[in-house]
Parts: C-alpha cells; sequence; structure tokens
C-alpha cells in the first residue's frame, strides 16, 4: 500500500517530531515538524522508492501537506508512467 | 531630483490613514504606500541538514535545488553558502504568499555578480513575480558556525496579485 511506504520513507527522511508511522493520514505535516527543506530529501526519497520523478508543477507545499496528499500525487505519477 | 506631485486621491489616503494614527488608540499599519507594496520574506536553516542531503543523495540533491552558477559561488564555504541559498529561495517563496503556486527551486537564484547577492527568477516564478507586480528586491544572507538565514524584501505595485 502506497501509504505505508510514504510513512516508511518520510519515518528515514521527515526528520519530523513524532512518528509518522502513527499519525493520521491526513495530518498537517507541517505541523508535526516538516521543514521545506526535509520535503526536498522527502521528494528525492520518494522518487527512488516509487521510481518516479516529481514534476514541476506538484512541487508546492500542499503536495507535502499529508500522508493522504502524497499518497495521491504518487498514485497519479505512478499510473501516468504506466 | 525632484518629487513627483502626489496625485489628490493619494494625498487624501495618506492624510487620512495619519489622522486615524494619531487620533486612534490602535492602528491597523497599511500593507502598501503611495502604489507599492512590501513584501518580505525570511527563513533560517541548519546547516548540516544540507550536508547530510548531499551526502545522501549527491548529484540529485544539488542539481534539484541549485543552479550550476550557484554551486560555483559556494566554493570556500560550501554547505554555509548553500545553506544559506536555500533559505534565500524560501524566503522568496514565502514572500509570494501563495502556498498552491509550484516552486521550483532553480527557477529561483541567488547571483553574486557585484558585492551583494541579487536575486534572479526565471520561468513560472518569473511569471509569477510579474503578475504580483515585483518592481524590485533586496537580498541579505547570514550565517553562524551552525545556521544559515535569508532575508528577501520585495517592492511591488499595490494591488496586483
Amino acid at each position: 500500500m502506497i501509504q505505508n511506504q510514504v510513512r516508511e520513507v518520510l519515518a528515514a527522511h521527515g526528520r519530523m517530531a513524532v512518528d509518522p508511522r502513527e499519525v493520521d493520514d491526513r495530518a498537517d505535516l507541517y505541523q508535526l515538524g516538516l521543514t521545506s527543506h526535509a520535503s526536498v530529501d522527502l521528494m528525492l526519497a520518494l522518487e527512488e522508492a516509487f521510481d518516479i520523478e516529481f514534476p514541476e508543477e506538484v512541487l508546492k507545499k500542499s503536495t507535502f501537506e499529508s500522508v493522504h496528499n502524497i499518497a495521491q500525487v504518487i498514485e497519479s505519477l505512478v499510473k501516468s508512467s504506466v | 531630483m525632484r518629487q513627483q506631485p502626489r496625485r489628490p486621491e493619494e494625498s487624501t489616503s495618506v492624510n487620512s490613514l495619519a489622522i486615524a494614527a494619531i487620533t486612534a488608540k490602535t492602528m491597523t499599519l497599511p500593507d502598501g504606500i503611495d502604489g507599492h507594496q512590501v513584501r518580505v520574506g525570511c527563513d533560517v536553516l541548519a546547516i548540516q541538514d544540507v550536508a547530510d542531503s548531499v551526502a545522501t543523495f549527491g548529484d540529485r540533491y544539488l542539481r534539484k535545488v541549485f543552479t550550476s552558477g550557484e554551486i560555483d559561488d559556494c566554493q570556500g564555504h560550501y554547505f554555509h553558502g548553500l545553506a544559506a541559498r536555500f533559505a534565500a529561495k524560501e524566503a522568496v517563496i514565502k514572500a509570494f504568499a501563495d502556498p498552491d503556486m509550484p516552486f521550483p527551486l532553480r527557477e529561483i537564484e541567488i547571483t553574486r555578480d557585484g558585492p551583494l547577492p541579487r536575486l534572479r527568477l526565471s520561468g513560472s516564478v518569473a511569471e509569477r513575480a510579474r503578475r504580483q507586480g515585483w518592481l524590485s528586491s533586496s537580498v541579505s544572507l547570514s550565517h553562524a558556525d551552525c545556521h544559515a538565514m535569508a532575508v528577501v524584501v520585495v517592492i511591488c505595485k499595490q494591488g496586483a496579485r
């Protein structure tokens, strides 16, 4: 499941104040300690994990705001790459 | 240089604000004056975070975030310089005050043509700045051993979005 993989990558690269494996999928990750710089690391790690590339149009704050948002964007990128 | 006389409606507006400031116990300051608006952004970043990203992601990180000119400008104070430039890019994003706008980080470039850092925008970010009426900017970078920071001040046309 994409959301579980996202949580694992967040745990490794998100530098968050809480364990992202235990947060609600709609929780605001920025409120939980995700910084703009850590979101760049997160994006690079997600690109490796899912073998995708984030296009410029999704490089905005709302993309990385929650596990749900991240998973949605990844799902659409994976579908479009098939 | 002689100052241009204010148009009557601008003079009235400024006078009204001055009177309001004198008579009211509290006041909300205007975000612009004489047809211009000031936007400010700032950011601070741990230098070790940048060093860790370079160690983990190498060229992929550098190519995603910085232009080749920015990387060249940081020789001699590598991680401190990169961290200050990342902070400046984030400060610019904050000055836009538009969370739904995509921000390709390489389209926000800090250049070092003279003694002071300058802001150079390109692509969709430059287009957005034009739409917001950005006219001029000033950038300040700083760092200590552990953190880097940046402040960006932008003057734009009032009323542009």
